[in-house]
Parts: structure tokens; sequence; C-alpha cells
């Protein structure tokens, strides 16, 4: 039998796997360029069309700045669905899973990589939208604090890729649903967060509509980076997102801990785990 | 081929294809799957309208009123954009590396053709049902729930109208969607990127969500080639929207079926060479998923 290793030792190797995750991830995701052009060049086509309708309606040229930073957002959400959530998946699909399962690391330290990485790859791809927005549709920006944003946009990611370690784990046992489910949590997550619009929290927008919206910390930090980035507010109008976003740190990180327990442990039971092509 | 061998291979690949797609769940989540993406697309655009029209910008209310049935077609019928080019761009991908049949099928008797006909139509299915849906729940959500007084009566549309230039339009889809096949037939690298560029180039250019004379003129020169341009004016004529639109129905009509000829020509011309290229270096087993 092995020796139990201290918890010293157990932290090491659990920040060498995320660590190692997370190199696999910047690697995976930046030797192909043709990748890294589409994943800047698409978003652009579909907040070029919201840009353009706004100005056919005759709105203010902020609300263009703020469609910007909503597709930029939006490519975190996208990455949180298909490189996070649906992770599991994938690796289950290519045989990978079973080795994760069997190395003497925490499986959140696995997420843990996932995430570091996805998150870093996804900041490099949306300041790519972000300017090559600015310059193609030549918006107007306020930034007052850029530190201000800098701290918002980080806990936005944070709880935002939590978010993400609780899906993965929801969609650990997935088959075609994980492709599905991810599918279908596209458009009504940029409709909720309010991603293409001016601001959700607006008077015309419903009430449930705005609280439904609430429970994506996206939408918290979106509107939190609009007033600070667009508006020129100050970082004494956005300290209730800055709660609301450590809140839900807070909150997922131990559900999705147990979450990914429970859905193991299930999986085991059922020998799903190793099920390919369901 | 004979005819009556094309249609039963497409048949059964249809078949194939709609299970598939479909057998992964109960068919009332299905059904509701279907819907919510196209209809939260819809709430996005409508949402954008009616914020506009709050925070006072200069037009009246007509405008909105007709600007959001104008909106409501379009976006509805994009559906079949999206249906049409996502299915199709990722359909090589998922049989030749995930399910790796793609060999199988290409030894076949039959030819890959009719499968990929077949597989297509299953997209014009589903395509179909999200615009019914969203048709109806965007009438009942704007006029009935929200009591908006948009000038959309779903009674009124002119069959004789919408159906010519549904089937031109999904002709034209699909052709496109032929040509993302053979594409990735011979590549390894397009999967995830095909669909999403074209729909979302049609998205931008198409006249969707913004009438086409707000693009900049050098733009609006590619939008006049596009199918979907002239399908979406079509149409919204048939739904009784005239403003906004740009030429007449039969004008419409008519560049409709020429660029969908056009698209079809191409598309059969490109699938006919990605297929010969991909005979000669042997690309019909290439897996790369690793």
């Amino acid at each position: 039998m092995l020796p139990k290793a201290t918890p010293r030792e157990e932290l090491l190797i659990n920040l060498r796997a995320a660590y190692a995750r997370m190199w696999v991830r910047l690697r995976g995701s930046n030797r192909e360029v043709t990748g890294l052009v589409a994943e800047i060049g698409l978003p652009i086509l579909t907040i070029g069309a919201y840009v353009i309708l706004y100005r056919a309606i005759m709105l203010p040229p902020t609300a263009g700045a703020a469609v910007i930073i909503g597709g930029a957002m939006i490519a975190f959400w996208t990455n949180v669905l298909w490189n996070m959530s649906s992770q599991w998946f994938w690796e289950r699909e290519s045989g990978n899973l079973e080795m994760y399962l069997v190395a003497p690391v925490s499986r959140m330290s696995v997420l843990l990589g996932m995430a570091m990485g996805g998150s870093v790859n996804t900041s490099i791809r949306a300041l790519g939208i972000v300017l090559l927005g600015i310059f193609v549709f030549q918006v107007p920006f306020q930034l007052a604090d850029p530190l201000s944003v800098g701290l918002v946009f980080v806990l936005t990611l944070v709880a935002l890729y939590t978010m993400g370690m609780l899906f993965a784990s929801i969609f650990m046992l997935y088959g075609r649903e994980a492709w599905n489910t991810a599918n279908l949590l596209q458009e009504p997550v940029y409709f909720l967060s309010g991603a293409y619009f001016p601001r959700i929290y607006a008077p015309v927008v419903p009430f449930a509509l705005q609280a439904a919206g609430s429970l994506i910390p996206m939408t918290i930090g979106l509107d939190a980076i609009r007033r600070l980035a667009i508006n020129g507010e100050s970082i004494a109008t956005v300290w209730p997102h800055i709660l609301a976003l450590i809140a839900c740190t807070l909150i997922l990180f131990p559900l999705a801990r147990r979450a990914l327990n429970y859905m193991e442990s299930l999986g085991k039971k059922e020998g799903r785990l190793t099920l390919r092509w369901q | 081929m004979a005819v009556a061998d094309f249609v039963k291979s497409a048949r059964e690949s249809f078949r194939v294809g709609w299970k598939i797609e479909s057998n992964w769940t109960d068919p009332v989540l299905f059904a509701t799957y279907q819907v919510i993406r196209p209809l939260a697309s819809l709430l996005i655009v409508a949402f954008i309208v009616i914020i506009g029209a709050s925070v006072g910008a200069s037009a009246n209310s007509a405008f909105y009123t007709g600007y959001l049935a104008w909106l409501i077609v379009g976006n509805a019928f994009y559906a079949f954009v999206l249906q049409i080019m996502l299915g199709m761009a990722i359909l090589v991908h998922v049989d030749r590396t995930r399910y790796e049949v793609l060999k199988n099928i290409y030894i076949s008797p039959g030819t890959l053709h009719p499968y990929v006909i077949g597989r297509g139509l299953v997209s014009v299915v589903n395509g179909a049902v999200s615009v019914i849906l969203t048709l109806l729940f965007s009438v009942a959500i704007f006029n009935g729930l929200l009591h908006m007084n948009i000038p959309l009566n779903l009674l009124n549309v002119n069959l004789l109208m919408l159906i010519p230039a549904v089937i031109l339009g999904i002709i034209g889809l699909l052709a496109i969607g032929y040509m993302l096949c053979a594409v990735n037939i011979v590549s390894n690298r397009m999967e995830f990127i095909l669909g999403d560029s074209v729909s979302g180039t049609f998205f931008l250019l198409g006249g969707v969500i913004f009438p086409i004379t707000s693009l900049p003129s050098q733009i609006k020169l590619i939008s006049n080639v596009l199918p979907i341009t002239f399908f979406l004016n079509a149409i919204r004529e048939s739904f009784g929207i005239t403003s906004m639109v740009t030429g007449d129905y039969m004008s419409n009509l008519a560049f409709l079926a020429l660029t969908t000829l056009v698209a079809l020509a191409l598309g059969i011309g490109v699938f006919r060479l990605a297929e010969h290229r991909a005979k000669k270096l042997g690309l019909f087993d290439r897996k790369s998923e690793y």
C-alpha cells in the first residue's frame, strides 16, 4: 500500500495537475491560428449586426459600445459551455476520462486547470473582439477607472468559471444531451444576460427577466463593467455587483464539488463513465 | 442512379438523421428545445427595439411596431439558415470522426449525395418546426400578452407567394450546405467554424434584423448576391410586409431563383471535386480526434 501523502504533498500534486491541465488547454487552443482568427472574427459578425440594428433604430452610439462588451463576454460564456461544461463528455468520447479518474489527484484540480486555461485563452480572444469592434464600429468608451474594471472582470470570470465547474459535474454522464444542452444554453443566456441590450437593469425590462438573468454571474458582471467602462461611473456604484459576484463564487464552488462527487459515484454505480456514442 | 433509388436512399438517410437528432430525449423536451433557441434570438432583437422605443429614440411608435413585424418574420425564417448551415457543416465530422461510418456510407451501393440530402432535410424539418412555433409564440407574446398591436396577422399570409419562396430558399440553402459538407470532406479543422461563419455572414448581410440599406454601399453589393436577401424579402412580402423591403415580390423571387441556381451548380461542382480529392488522398476514413 502506498504511504498516505501529507496535506502539503497533496496540495502540491493537485496544483501540478491543475497547471498541467491548464498548459494542455493553452497549448491546444493556440496552436491552430485559423481557430484563433475565427474565434475573434466570428463574434464580430453578430456584434456588427446588432450595432447596425442600433443605428437603424436611432439609438445613441454608447449602445454599440455596450454590445461590443456584451459580445466579448459571450466569448467567455461559450467557452464555459463548450470547453468546461461539456469537457467530460468530450474526454469520455475520446477515451481520456478514465485516465483522469484513475489519476491520484482531485477531479476539482483538473477542472481548475481547465478553467484557468480557458479564462486566459478567452481573455486573449475577448480583447481581440473589443479592439476589433472599437476599430471597425468606432464606438465611444469612457474608461475612468481601469483598475475597477479589471477587478470586476476578474471576479466575473471567477464566478462564471465556478459555474462552469458545476455544469461540468452535472454534464458528466450526458451523452448527446451534452451537445444539445450546451446548444440550448446559448441564445437563452444571451437574452437573459442582456449581452446584446444596452442594459438589462432598465425599467422597460420586466423584473422577472432581470431576476432570472441575475442568476447568471455574467449578467451581473456585464452590467458592472458597462457602468464602469461606458458610463464612466465609479466603483462606489457597483459594490452590490461585487458582493453578488463574490456570493455567487462562494455558493457555486461547494455545489460544484458535491455535484462532481455525486455524479462520479453515480457513474460508477451505473457503469456509464466509459460509455461512448450514447 | 435511378430516381427511385435516390429517393429511397435519401428517405433512409432522413430516417437515420431524424433519430440521431431527436431520440436523445422525449418528444416534448425535443419540441421545447427546437423552439427555445430561435425564440430567445427573437426576444433579443425584439427587446432591443422595445428598449430603443422606451429610451425615446426619435421615431414614432408606428415605426417601432412596423419594425417589429418586419423583424419577427425575418428572424423566424432565419431559423432555416441556422439549422441547415450548422447541421450540414458538422455532418461530415460527426459521421467520419465520431461515429466512424462515413467510409461505410461511401462504399455502399448508393452515393453520398442522397445521404447528404436526406440529412439536410432533417435540418429543414427542424427549421420548419422552429419557424412555425416562433411565429405563433411571437404573436402570442407581443400582441396577446404585451398588447403591442404589431401589424402581423398570421391568417392573412399569402400562401401562393410564401410556398414558392420557401421552396426556392430551402433549395438554395441546401446547396450552400452541400458546399460546407464538401469543404469538410477535404479538411479536418473547419467543422466548428464553417457553419457559424456562413450563418453569421448571412445574419449580418442578409437583412435579417436590419434593412440592407443600412449597410455601407460596398458591402451592400455582397448582400445583393446572397439568396438569403431575396428569400427574406419575398417571405416578408407574402406576409404583407412591404415597408423596408427592396424590390417587388416577383423580382425578389426571380433573383432568389437565379441565386439558388448558381448556388446549386456551385454546390454540386464543389462536392464532386471534394469527393474526387478525398478518394485520391484517402480522406474518407481520416480520424481527426485524438
